[in-house]
């Protein structure tokens, strides 16, 4: 349902924002070129056809050629994808990882000085543009103290389906910095997140059954509490995972990170249509996705939902 | 076995430090049910927490001892929690972890106090299913495939797990079905009887503590009330607030029908407005001057009330 509507729009898009017919053959084509060209383009068929086709070559990943480069776009998509999935994934790991251990940190040694720095500090996380915590790294560890790459990916090692930079160590070092810039905000999110969920928790009466019995500090912290929390930090995450794919635009574009968000940046400059609606489609896509695999954790964590779901199959 | 002096636990509001409990003091023997009586708020509770270790800011222990077989634990109760010392909560549909197996559960419980190898703990965690009465099939149930009272029956389980000499029960079955209630007080009565493990027993009523204890504790406005042998304080009370409490109680039978329930007047004050001397006598039909002056102490180790002070014991 959902990719059905993403679909309906990046195919409005597709059909009329500026005419691609002008687009494809410039002003000074002929009407009898202009009549054969949207002949081949399906354009004199009723519009719920032309729907129809978009979303059939949608499915069999068919976007048709990119108006710039003449290429298909999905050969376009795929190329830069493994680029902006790695980014995207170590930054959710960096973000989901450090903010579940700050937020569990934080919760347990509530009004510490370090909690409390940490937690001030982290509000700089969430208000500072994402654009602008990049360039400040850049300056800090690429422009004063030469540390790290400022731009690009680094050397990739070509897979054949897949291009990494996770096997090379300037690909690693590439990575480091647009990871955090990414990933900083939702660490944030997720720490603050887990916090308040961990104090919630912490206050459970099942806790203080936990502590009369007598269980140590971590079997109460890691196995009583955490995993009681974690529906809330996966559904956050989850979502969290496809903005960043969505915004890993900004990031790119500020590294140069050669990137499907970078592609779309690119497309926007010199309206391609064909790319940006296929870069619709597929962060659409990644979202629903994402939600499904969400969903499916939820049955796995919690026994209550899984046997709910036994009661509804049978 | 278990023996407190002068117990103080402060709240600290605003600033200022609020008593809770206030000079409390009495003992527990090997083996005996301990009633602790008294109406909500009264400090039951809180006893309980501040023997098993478990009071937190804004409360602290502000005075007192708490010595448990000559060692002093009011410092120190993570030793001795679980291991010697386990409580009972009163709402057992939340007392669990829900996504852990109760098997899980009581085999963590086991093996954090006894050296017991995963086989061994596995064994001895079925056994204990089996004395309270619950098959070993359910092992690897989760806790919402259970009912309350099945659920305290577990909860029982993990108390008595790592063989404590000391169980505090706070209300036990004040979540649950009357016909519940009974069962599961026979169970843990029947069960630290076997083991000669003593109990706390909190709760407000005074049925339970007729059936169940072998003593009991009053409390009223974080003061021991009164203190003595069940059958003794029950049928001859010495403090007319124990007086109220019995009086209070409902009864079924014949010559109850349609008959008023007896009410203590007024409602137990508020601890920032607890009154100097007794803390009861605005509440006390046979209150003297001396009540509103001077805090009475437990006299003939029996109850802190002025009146017993003239002849030998009154009421």
């Amino acid at each position: 349902m959902v990719l059905l509507l993403v679909a309906l729009v990046s195919f409005i898009i597709f059909r009329y924002v500026g005419n691609p017919v002008d687009n494809i053959l410039g002003q000074e084509a002929t009407m009898a070129q202009r009549a054969a060209l949207e002949d081949a383009l399906g354009l004199n068929q009723p519009i719920y056809l032309q729907y129809f086709d978009f979303l059939v070559s949608a499915v069999q990943f068919e976007f048709g050629n990119s108006y710039r480069g003449a290429l298909p776009v999905a050969e376009l998509i795929l190329s830069r994808l493994p680029a902006t999935l790695e980014l995207a994934v170590t930054s959710a790991v960096f973000g989901v990882f450090f903010g579940i251990t700050l937020g569990i940190y934080t919760a347990i040694n509530r009004g510490s000085f370090i909690s409390n720095f940490i937690l001030s500090s982290s509000l700089i996380g969430v208000s500072l543009p994402t654009f602008l915590i990049g360039v400040l790294l850049i300056w800090i560890f690429s422009v004063e103290l030469n540390w790290l790459p400022s731009f690009g990916r680094g050397e990739v090692i070509d897979l054949g389906w897949w291009t990494t930079g996770f096997l090379t160590m300037s690909g690693l070092k590439s990575l480091i910095l647009p990871s955090i810039t990414l990933g900083l905000y939702q660490m944030t999110l997720v720490m603050r997140l887990t916090r308040a969920e961990m104090l919630e928790v912490l206050k459970q009466d099942y806790i203080r059954l936990a502590y009369s019995l007598g269980l140590t500090n971590k079997q109460i912290y890691f196995f009583h509490a955490l995993p009681n929390i974690l529906i809330p930090v996966i559904t956050i995450a989850g979502l969290q995972l496809g903005s960043v794919i969505a915004f890993a635009i900004i990031t790119e574009t500020v590294f140069q990170w050669p990137g499907v968000g970078l592609l779309f940046i690119n497309a926007v400059y010199y309206v391609d249509i064909p790319v940006m609606s296929a870069y619709l489609l597929l962060v659409g896509f990644a979202f629903v996705i994402i939600n499904l695999i969400v969903d499916l954790t939820y049955i796995l964590i919690d026994p209550r939902l899984r046997d709910n779901q036994l009661k509804s199959e049978r | 076995m278990l023996e407190i002096y002068n117990l103080d636990v402060n709240l600290s509001y605003r600033g200022s430090q609020i008593k809770a409990l206030d000079n409390l003091s009495f003992n527990v023997y090997p083996g005996e049910i301990l009633g602790l009586v008294g109406e909500s708020g009264a400090g039951k509770s809180m006893t309980g927490l501040a023997i098993i270790g478990l009071i937190e800011a804004p409360l602290s222990i502000s005075r007192g001892k708490i010595i448990f077989n000559k060692q002093r634990i009011e410092q120190n109760a993570n030793a001795f929690r679980g291991s010697k010392i386990s409580m009972i909560f009163q709402d057992p549909l939340v007392s669990l972890n829900p996504l852990r197996t109760i098997g899980e559960q009581l085999v963590e419980t086991i093996r954090t106090h006894i050296k017991f190898g995963r086989k061994e703990a596995i064994e001895y965690a079925k056994s204990l299913l089996e004395e309270v009465g619950i098959e070993q099939e359910r092992f690897d149930a989760y806790p919402h495939t259970f009912s309350g009272g099945m659920r305290q029956r577990v909860v029982i389980a993990l108390a008595l797990a790592p063989k404590p000499s000391l169980v505090i029960a706070d209300e036990p079955t004040t979540a649950l079905d009357v016909s519940v209630q009974a069962q599961i007080l026979e169970l843990l009565k029947k069960l630290c009887r076997e083991r000669e493990t003593s109990i706390i027993l909190i709760t407000h009523d005074m049925g339970v503590i007729a059936e169940t204890t072998d003593r009991v504790a009053v409390l009223y406005s974080g003061t021991l009330a009164e203190i003595g042998k069940t059958f003794e304080v029950l049928n001859y009370p010495q403090h007319p607030y124990t007086k109220g409490l019995i009086e209070a109680t409902p009864r079924i039978d014949a010559n109850s029908l349609n008959s008023k329930l007896y009410q203590i007047p007024g409602v137990m004050p508020d601890l920032k407005e607890i009154p100097v001397g007794c803390p009861f006598h605005k509440r006390c039909p046979r209150y003297i001057k001396k009540c509103v002056e001077i805090k009475p102490p437990l006299l003939n180790e029996r109850a802190a009330c002025w009146l017993l002070d003239n002849e030998k014991g009154l009421l």
